[in-house]
């Protein structure tokens, strides 16, 4: 039914429900000996394969970019010598540097959590990903509660740290642990209200569904245009976000003048990348699911050009075009953060707790019911 | 109410310093790096650093004024003298004991010892640490080109002025000798 609803938003049937890569597999002359499982699975594991690639490059310019950023921050210059250009493969031979490394375990660490835990974080955040649409016509998963499924899956991450604390048999790794843990619980709550703002104005919870809810005003029908209390709602999406992701000023799981590394002290090697491959991934996620929700998604002046000249939106470069929109807008809510986590001085962890409990879930109930308000004021005056 | 005015104002002042701290390191994200590429590129280092000692070896007279300025007795000195001509065996500096005062320049009468302007003294073994002025110069070479050339720049500005006072003088002299 929701597909319906999306396809009457866009004024075009929307495809049925399968896999970008399924399909172009089911687009390939393939023999006909072949049965449609086979070509189900192998599109679903070409696309894990292509996905863990194209996240892999795109983290790995996030921490060059981040380098970058807080280089230029410092009045310093950054990476400049690998690779030539402002030292773009740092990022490359870091990854090299670290899958050659030890991997070394605490000798009284527990082994079996210890090696689980990175896998659960990693794994969580991918999860999460396939969750996002990459433009109108593609995706992984198609999801009518794709929100739901990002937040849950995304939460998960925690499980992950709090193993990773408990396993390493370290103190430091402990305290990072129970950090992330009373952290987290206090940020989820204002993250979800605050999403649920959003959802009142665009009523859907499915992502695409929600980006083709603001394809109006020449692709500017952006939500937070259209609802005054969408920009409260944001900001304390973005201080819940930081905190979900781990980002300065509310790192305390890591705290690397104070814990050394946080939770992930007894990692090394390839291991402790994949917990710097999630902080990254994480911010990812955040930001673009912000521009699904706040920031017009797939839409742009862009979009809307290429649709009054008549373009469909199945095509492959309106495709195209929505991806590296929406990829576009995630890397400026990275960029933000980047910046603010130059900015800001980390945060206690009393003061932490009275954030998120007194004044963000306050807050952030008070915009739920402010964005409410302001659609029923409208649908009464309009309708 | 009060209380309620507080809460506010918290969130407020929060929200203010935010952008005014983002505002700050905006700025300083947009302006230059004031780094440079330190072994590709180096910033001028001042004229009266005390780096390296480098010795101009063709005026040095082997007098050991320097060696017996130096409150450490770090220098040494040998050279075979030929009647005028002079052969020099080695001229040591040990860099392990010199504390870089700068004594042994002020006493040489022909002004070939000078404190130069390097400073990066890298060795793999302490001996190496008695370095051969002879064969070593404490200057990088592209600091000795640009010490050259301003003394050539120098020079040339001195003569300039001389000629123009030499010039001045004339003309106050001849119009002197007029009034």
């Amino acid at each position: 039914m929701i597909q319906e609803q999306a396809g009457a938003v866009l004024g075009h049937p929307v495809h049925p429900d399968s896999n970008v890569f399924v399909r172009i597999l089911e687009w390939l002359p393939l023999p006909e000996i072949i049965p449609g499982w086979v070509v189900t699975f192998g599109g679903v594991m070409l696309g894990m394969s292509i996905f863990l690639a194209v996240m892999s490059v795109l983290v790995m310019f996030c921490v060059w970019m981040e380098r970058k950023v807080s280089g230029h921050i410092q009045c310093r210059t950054g990476p400049m010598y690998a690779g030539g250009w402002h030292g773009w493969a740092q990022s490359l031979a870091d990854g090299v540097k670290l899958l050659l490394k030890e991997d070394m375990i605490p000798k009284d660490a527990d082994r079996t959590l210890f090696w689980i835990a990175p896998a659960i974080v990693l794994g969580s955040i991918f999860g999460a990903m396939v969750a996002f649409p990459l433009s109108y016509d593609w995706w992984f998963g198609r999801m009518d509660l794709g929100v739901f499924a990002i937040l849950a899956l995304s939460s998960t991450t925690t499980i992950g740290v709090v193993m990773a604390g408990w396993a390493s048999a370290s103190k430091w790794s402990l305290y990072g642990a129970m950090r992330e843990a009373a952290q987290v619980v206090a940020y989820e709550i204002p993250l979800g209200l605050s999403l649920l703002a959003p959802l009142f104005v665009l009523g859907t919870f499915s992502l695409t569904e929600a980006s083709a809810m603001q394809s109006g005003w020449f692709g500017m029908k952006w939500a937070i245009f259209t609802n005054p209390f969408l920009i409260p709602a944001f900001l304390i999406y973005v201080v819940s976000a930081l905190a979900e992701t781990k980002r300065a000023p509310f790192d305390l799981p890591e705290a690397e003048s104070e814990l050394v590394a946080g939770f992930m002290t007894e990692y090394s090697g390839i291991r402790w990348s994949f917990f710097f491959f999630e902080e990254y991934a994480a911010m990812l996620l955040m930001s673009v699911l912000g521009a699904f929700f706040w920031f017009g998604g797939f839409e742009s002046p862009l979009t809307g050009a290429l649709r009054a000249s008549g373009m469909e939106d199945t095509s492959l470069v309106f495709s195209l075009v929505c991806f590296g929109t929406v990829l576009f807008k995630g890397f400026v809510g990275i960029f933000l953060m980047m910046w603010l986590r130059w900015t800001l001085p980390r945060v206690r962890i009393d003061q932490v707790m009275t954030m998120g409990y007194k004044y963000l879930t306050p807050l952030a109930l008070f915009c739920v019911l402010g964005a409410a308000s302001w659609e029923a004021l409208q649908h009464l005056i309009f309708s | 109410m009060v209380r309620a005015n507080r809460y506010l104002q918290d969130v407020w002042d929060t929200l203010k310093s935010t952008v005014v701290g983002m505002r700050i390191t905006g700025k300083y994200l947009l302006r230059k790096p004031i780094t440079v590429q330190y072994p590709d590129e180096r910033l001028p280092i001042p004229d009266r650093y005390r780096g390296i000692h480098y010795l101009e070896q063709e005026k040095c007279i082997d007098c050991l004024a320097c060696a017996r300025a130096c409150p450490i007795d770090c220098i040494e000195m040998d050279a075979i003298r030929h009647g005028k001509e002079l052969a020099w065996v080695s001229f040591t500096l040990d860099y392990q004991k010199c504390m870089f005062c700068e004594l042994c320049v002020y006493p040489c009468p022909k002004d070939c010892i000078h404190m130069g302007t390097e400073f990066a003294l890298v060795v793999e073994d302490r001996s190496e640490l008695k370095f051969d002025l002879l064969s070593f110069q404490g200057m990088s070479p592209d600091a000795r080109v640009r010490k050259r050339e301003a003394e050539e720049k120098k020079k040339v500005k001195d003569a300039e002025k001389a000629a123009k006072a030499a010039e001045k003088a004339a003309t106050e002299n001849g119009d002197g000798a007029k009034s």
